[in-house]
């Protein structure tokens, strides 16, 4: 089980988040012109990469807040944690 | 029969305490402190089992974890255990304990023919035949091979056991409580580390408990009892037995199983029979030992055949002798121990070692005792089929290739070790990149890759003295850099014999002519020829030998099988053993009972149940209730001899005519606030949310960012800056985290707040033509007239004196309100409706009657919103704002979304207007048409319209808008249905809306 | 090639089967091939196989990174199955069932396929609903499917949990009598050694590092073992898809999950048929040999490591008990766990690519297992023929744009919910 530092609550197990995927995904901003290929690659396509991984993960159990992660996800060792509104 | 080979005395188990118990129907004699295999051998039973494949007779080989053979059904309690080691499971009073894999019974036992036959039963000879015919495989031979397989039999009665699990955090878990764990345990206690010490065994001291080293001026033993009972009292440490750390997760858990109640003949109560912890440690301490390695040689796996380890510890523990008439056949020092060990004990073992000419103290020491010890000896074969009955040893050549002057001697046991094993288990579970060890043949750990240490001989360190002093360093600088601590302790001096090297050769060749099965794994029946077959045939991956042979597959997992197996592929391929490589370990270390992992969560509640403030008045009501998501909702009150059909169409038709009410409380509730709310809101909806005024409700649609709907539901502006928004029973958390997701990731400008309320509010639909009246009677102040609460109004208002929140809101199509009051109110409120509605004929209504009204009406719910649909296709498209962005409009121009015959959402009437269409039926042209018979689209859902008096069903079809008025049939081969339909509007009662507007 | 029967075991019994020949070789990387296959799995082995039977090209060769079979094919349940609502996915299967049914003689090879039927259990009457959706139109597709009601399902499992004291009773199932299991191992050894009697390289230990492509075109394969031309390349490495994607610079719907499963000790014949649980996600078959064969959830967070957490095992065992009381009593002996390839709505790609001679087969999610010879069919078609048959063309890689998902449970792009 997962030991993630919530950057709100503290060092807390994993089963006290859930998981929401690729944090490098970015929203195409609302109202604003994009091609198909664009908004299917922000709706679809993920990297996936083996090793280092920047996802998000929701403290669902404890302050509800969104959190980045940096994962690797070969080793599963937790290198940062970061706020909603951080960036690595 | 009486103890015959039980000693005088020594041991430490408890003579004075005498125990009955049965193993095949036979009644035998034991002592406190034994376990099944000891108490068994005490009586001279050894035939306990049959192996797998070949139904060989099966005896003891181990004296703990590793037992790879004796494997029973246990009687406790009256519940069946099957598969229970006997070497682990420990003797209580009435214990009932019998064979398996053996038929009629483990003497004489019909499978063995297996064994006559097993010439041509090679590993993966399945494989190759029992091809023809075709259907042969499933009917005939596959039931054979099953029947003769599997080891106990399973009582699929339930289990009444009571299993816990239990959360604790460290300093430092330590694996084992021998020589390395006890040091490190005590030196980081001594620092005030929080210490939690794990042993497998119902004792502690691991190897110091048969050691003949001193201590200090202590026997093994006495050290360890004084370690003992010092760390029990201290509170800083947790001490446990019966306890098996069997993995190493990530991040530094590791789960232990403590067998808090198998050794008593039944479980107390308040007390588990087992208890699940999962520990998080600062550090971890692997002082899991070593586990002895046969030698291998022909029928090395006949009753009688040990390691010399296991009969040592029967010896010295159990005061029991595992023979009278040994052969200790040793590559190492170890086999010395047991031999000396016999002799005091006035029996006179002969040992074979297989070096030229070893020296040492421990071997002086037996020559002293006169043992007879032959020099570049090897037993050859073992004979006797269910017991060692003599060997055929030999002299073999210092090329360790011939063999010469085979002899056979009598004996009624071989006592074999092929050196040590470190257990590396754990430390290979952790992530740790083991390494090959050439001096001991073995893998060791590597660099660390968790926060984990590995000491004493699990780290391949096998004097006492230098395990003890790394190991109290250890512990000290372990816990130092945690505590700030630093109690050195002055290491105890140790006096222990010295040992010579260990001769690498562990197999025996065959002599000429002879074709001994020489066993690699004892329980799986993979002999030496199986892995060289492997080979031959390609399998040349140890995994591809292992999963070719089944080596190391078995219950053991392979403990005293897989290093022997690498060892002979990498003789066999000419590389070297870390070139071969090991499979990778993975947890459990051994097998641990499913009921204590799953724990507290069995029965009723393997989920939780979810149940509204109004449960209790629907339960004295005769409501019968279904499973919606964990919540529980009425599904009709049976009235008399009502079935569900008849009962939901008296509450629909209730509705429709006079007033009905029905509990809404399990719908999702979120409370919105903030100066943004409006704008999140007309992001996360498909239609507009600026211009809702001040108590207004709005019914809204959103969608995920692919496009398909996600949730529907109304949302109401309570205030300037709140709103209140309910979502489906289903969809609720999903629903909260979306919002969440967007205004802490995606909109973190937008100022706006969400909290659920889904528990906060009880709520009550009251609907029908005299839902007015029954409003005028809740609540006489207050003006619910078309005017002043029109149709998506909203008002606050007070109910007998409690606070209630009014929304104007419709989901049966009738004239409707929706009451809320705080939880605890809940009751109350029903009660008052129920109290006031009297004289309008008011009655409670479940979902299958909310069902009925919401299909009639053409309204969508989870099973047209079944994430695969888009807004189109559930004629939701007025809802679709044109003038501005939200959530997943970018998706809704795909192709498939807009082409010309889009699915859509229609009405099915059978056209004899009486046959009911089964929910999950398909629509289609041609009733008759050949396979794969194209489908137009399914049925949704389906109810007795209360309104036509007929049934009435919701399809999703292609090109549905121009399906209208067309002759189709609906189709459930499932159910053996064909009906002809006709094709009408989904709206099929009411299609204007105007009732909801009276 | 040495044929297998009875009659050729009887024969190397009296020569202590010490003429039993080599099952496949073990040939270095030549320099040139027709077509290499990368990913020596089920998928990989079966299309090499294929492309040599079906279409007669045999300057084949699958490249291994480890030992062939090493990945899902060795790591799966062993469930074979067509129940499927989506037509796509319903004939792609029902195809392959017929192969399945076939495998052991086609390859001489005893893959052990046993026909006993799988039962999903329905826990409310919406369930007995969703679950008619989808067997009637199982049925309409040819393909064999039967209702059960609670007395039936009694009937077949006794065993489950149809005490009082259960939190979802069981309402009925939807079974399909056809489906079943196999010997996983023996599905990728029997193609390995046919594939390689009809002339294909099966190389093992060689690691693709890159890829030569130029002007749009597919050239050949840059591996540990040294560079391999190749007129046509096929990616058939579910679990590694999107670190091979990336050294082609493409970006795929798919992303990498753990999923673990495990067995207990073996004990003797309880359970003849495969079983899953409806108020969860729990499924469970007793093997030959006894073991109770059992899988669930995925780990639930991008992964690429095999070994899980035991959290989510605890959690799949739950269910299980939930749905078989009786497993309380075993011990669980043996985990482990596979990578998937997660696609973004729950199906597979058999599908061209934007580079010339380049194919993908990918996105198996949990269901690769079963598809094995129907995708090495399929793929081996698309591969040979330059364009996806029938049966695979729903599983395009354009689906994504236009909107022809083929989305079995409804979750759409959180694939690591299931």
């Amino acid at each position: 089980m997962l030991h993630i530092k919530c950057p709100h609550c503290g060092l807390r197990s994993q089963n006290e988040f859930s998981y929401g995927g690729d944090a490098t995904v970015k929203r195409p901003e609302l109202n604003k012109e994009i091609s198909d290929q664009d908004w299917d690659n922000y709706v679809y396509l993920r990297k996936s990469p083996r090793g280092k991984h920047l996802e998000l993960w929701q403290h669902i159990s404890g302050c509800r807040q969104w959190i980045k992660v940096e994962r690797d996800t070969l080793t599963h060792e937790i290198s940062k944690t970061l706020k909603a509104n951080e960036e690595l | 029969m009486s103890q015959n080979f039980r000693l005088e005395k020594g041991g430490l188990i408890n003579r004075n305490k005498k125990i009955s118990f049965k193993f095949n129907g036979k009644k035998y004699f034991g002592f406190e402190g034994d376990t099944i295999a000891s108490a068994l051998i005490a009586n001279g039973v050894h035939l306990v089992g049959r192996s797998f494949k070949y139904h060989r007779p099966r005896g003891f080989f181990g004296a703990g974890v590793d037992e790879p053979y004796a494997i029973l059904q246990m009687n406790r309690n009256n519940e069946v255990d099957p598969n229970v080691r006997a070497t682990e499971q420990e003797l209580f009073e009435g214990l009932e304990a019998k064979s398996v894999n053996c038929w009629p019974n483990v003497d004489f036992d019909i499978g063995a023919i297996n064994n006559f036959l097993n010439k041509f039963f090679p590993a993966g000879f399945y494989y190759k035949t029992f091809m023809w015919p075709k259907s042969f495989w499933y009917k005939i031979y596959e039931p054979i091979i099953r029947k003769a397989a599997g080891f106990g039999a399973a009582s699929i009665n339930h289990d009444k056991e009571r299993y816990e699990h239990k959360y604790e955090y460290c300093d430092l878990l330590i694996t084992g409580s021998g020589p390395s764990g006890l040091a490190s345990a005590y030196a980081a206690a001594q620092n005030g580390a929080k210490v939690i010490l794990a042993e497998d065994k119902p004792r502690f001291g691991g190897s110091l408990l048969t050691s003949e080293a001193t201590i200090g001026n202590q026997s093994g033993k006495e050290w360890v009892d004084t370690i003992i009972s010092k760390l029990k009292s201290m509170k800083n440490v947790i001490v446990k037995n019966r306890s098996q750390v069997f993995g190493y997760y990530d991040h530094n858990m590791l789960v232990m199983s403590e067998r808090v109640s198998d050794h008593l003949p039944e479980t107390e109560k308040y007390t588990p029979k087992q208890r699940l912890w999962y520990i998080r440690a600062k550090e971890v301490v692997i002082s899991s030992g070593s586990i002895e390695r046969p030698l291998v040689f022909g029928n090395n796996d006949a009753p009688g055949v040990m390691l010399s380890s296991a009969a040592k510890e029967y010896l010295k523990v159990y005061g029991v002798l595992v023979g009278k008439k040994p052969i200790i056949f040793t590559n190492n020092d170890s086999g010395y121990e047991t031999a000396i060990e016999f002799k005091k004990n006035g029996i006179d073992p002969v040992v074979l070692d297989t070096r030229i000419s070893p020296d040492s103290e421990i071997i002086n020491e037996a020559k002293n005792l006169n043992i007879t010890i032959k020099n570049s000896y090897v037993v050859v074969a073992a004979k006797g089929y269910k017991k060692v009955k003599s060997a055929d040893i030999a002299k073999i050549s210092d090329d360790k290739k011939k063999l010469s002057r085979i002899e056979n001697i009598e004996c009624d046991c071989i006592c074999v070790s092929g050196f040590w094993t470190p257990s590396i288990h754990l430390a290979s579970q952790s992530g740790n990149k083991t390494k090959f060890n050439e001096q001991i043949d073995s893998f060791i750990p590597n660099k660390s890759k968790q926060k984990e240490t590995t000491l004493g001989s699990a780290n391949g360190i096998f004097t006492l003295g230098e395990t003890l002093k790394t190991s109290f360093e250890k512990g000290n600088e372990l816990s130092k850099q945690l505590t700030n601590n630093d109690n050195k302790i002055s290491i105890p001096a140790v006096v222990e014999k010295k040992s010579s090297e260990h001769d690498k050769f562990w197999c025996v060749p065959l002599p000429k002519g002879k074709n001994y099965k020489r066993f690699l794994d004892f329980q799986n029946d993979v002999a030496v020829s199986d892995i060289e077959l492997a080979l031959r045939e390609g399998y040349r991956s140890i995994e591809h030998v292992k999963r070719y042979t089944t080596l190391g597959m078995a219950t053991d997992q392979g403990k005293t099988s897989n290093l022997n197996g690498l060892q002979l592929v990498s003789e066999l391929e000419n590389k070297v053993v870390p070139q071969v490589g090991h499979t990778t370990f993975r947890p459990p270390y051994t097998p641990v009972s499913i009921g204590a992992i799953v724990g507290r969560e069995v029965g009723k509640h393997s989920k939780p149940t979810r149940k509204s403030p109004m449960h209790y008045w629907h339960e004295k009501n005769n409501a019968v209730f279904v499973d919606a998501g964990v919540w529980l909702r009425p599904r009709y009150y049976k009235q008399g001899s009502e079935n569900l059909f008849e009962a939901s169409k008296r509450e629909a038709k209730n509705v429709r005519q006079n007033v009905g009410i029905c509990d809404v409380t399990t719908l999702g509730k979120i409370d919105i606030k903030g100066p943004d709310s409006a704008e999140f809101l007309n992001r996360v909806y498909t239609n507009a949310w600026l211009k809702l005024p001040i108590g207004k409700a709005r019914y809204g649609v959103m969608l995920r960012e692919d496009g398909i709907v996600m949730d529907d539901g109304t949302t109401t502006r309570i205030s300037e800056n709140h709103y209140h928004m309910t979502t489906t029973t289903a969809q609720a958390a999903n629903v909260l985290s979306h919002l969440e997701y967007y205004l802490q990731l995606v909109w973190p400008e937008l100022n706006v707040n969400v909290v659920s309320s889904t528990e906060q509010w009880a709520g009550a639909a009251i609907a029908g033509p005299k839902s007015r009246s029954v409003m005028q009677k809740l609540f006489p102040s207050l003006d619910v007239s078309n005017d002043g609460l029109p149709f998506m109004g909203y008002i606050e208002g007070n109910l007998f004196g409690i606070k209630a929140r009014i929304y104007r809101i419709s989901f049966s199509g009738e004239l409707a309100y929706e009451v809320n009051v705080e939880s605890d109110n809940g009751n109350f409120m029903w009660e008052k409706i129920m109290e006031v509605g009297k004289e309008f004929n008011i009655q409670p209504y479940g979902t299958e009657a909310l069902s009925t009204l919401r299909i009639e009406m053409g309204h969508v719910a989870g099973s047209e919103l079944d994430g695969r649909t888009i807004p189109y296709d559930n004629s939701l498209e007025g809802l679709i704002s044109k003038k501005k962005d939200f959530i997943g409009k970018r998706s809704l121009s795909k192709k498939a979304y807009v082409a010309e015959d889009r699915q859509k959402i229609v009405g099915v009437v059978p056209l004899d207007k009486k046959t009911s269409i089964p929910e999950g039926s398909y629509i289609v042209k041609d009733a008759k048409a050949k396979l794969p018979n194209p489908k137009l689209g399914h049925v949704s859902a389906s109810c007795w319209s209360v309104e036509h008096d007929n049934p009435f069903s919701l399809a999703i079809i292609k090109d549905g808008k121009n399906m209208i008025g067309q002759k189709l049939f609906a189709l459930s081969p499932l159910k053996n249905k064909s009906i002809p339909v006709e094709i009408v509007s989904s709206h099929y009662v009411d299609p204007k809306g105007e009732r909801v507007r009276s | 090639m040495q044929k297998y029967s009875v009659f050729s075991l009887i024969k190397n019994a009296f020569s202590n089967h010490e003429k039993w020949e080599i099952a496949w070789k073990d040939p270095a990387p030549k320099s040139e091939y027709d077509v290499v296959i990368i990913g020596g799995g089920g998928h990989g082995l079966a299309t090499a196989y294929y492309l040599a039977k079906e279409h007669n090209i045999t300057k084949v060769a699958v490249i291994e990174k480890g030992w062939i079979g090493g990945g899902n094919v060795g790591r799966n349940t062993t469930i074979i199955r067509s129940n499927y609502m989506h037509d796509e996915n319903g004939l792609f299967s029902e195809f392959g069932m017929d192969l399945w049914r076939n495998m052991s003689q086609d390859l001489n090879f005893n893959i052990m396929f046993s026909p006993r039927g799988i039962i999903n259990l329905a826990h409310s009457d919406a369930q007995m609903n969703a679950y008619s959706r989808r067997g009637n139109s199982m049925r309409l597709n040819g393909i064999d499917a039967v209702l059960l009601n609670r007395d039936e399902v009694k009937k077949l499992i006794p065993m489950a949990d149809f005490s009082e004291n259960v939190r979802f009773p069981i309402f009925g199932g939807l079974m399909q009598p056809s489906a079943g299991t196999a010997r996983h191992d023996a599905v990728a050894w029997g193609y390995a050694r046919q594939a390689d009697s009809m002339g294909v390289d099966i190389i093992q230990h060689c690691e693709v590092t890159g890829f030569d492509v130029v002007n749009g075109k597919i050239q050949g394969v840059q591996t540990s073992r040294g560079n391999i031309k190749a007129k046509k390349i096929g990616l058939c490495v579910a679990g590694s898809t999107n670190v091979l994607a990336e050294k082609l610079n493409m970006t795929l719907p798919v992303e990498t999950h753990l999923l673990q499963a495990c067995v207990s000790e073996p004990i003797k014949p309880i359970l003849d048929q495969v079983v899953t649980f409806g108020a969860g996600h729990f499924y469970c078959s007793q093997s030959d040999k006894g073991e109770m064969v059992m899988g669930g959830d995925l780990d639930g967070y991008n992964s690429y490591a095999q070994r899980g957490n035991l959290p989510t095992l605890q959690h799949v065992l739950t269910e299980g008990i939930a749905m078989f009381p009786f497993l309380s009593k075993l011990k669980m002996l043996r985990t482990w766990g596979g990578i998937m390839d997660m696609s973004m709505d729950g199906s597979p790609i058999i599908d061209k690519t934007h580079i010339d001679g380049l194919y993908l087969n990918c996105g198996w999610c949990y269901g690769g297992f079963k598809a094995t010879p129907a995708s090495g069919w399929t793929f081996a078609h698309t591969i040979a023929q330059d364009r996806p048959h029938d049966l695979n063309a729903g599983y395009s890689l354009n689906r994504f744009s236009t909107g022809h998902l083929i989305d079995e449970k409804g979750l759409g792009t959180k694939t690591w919910i299931s």
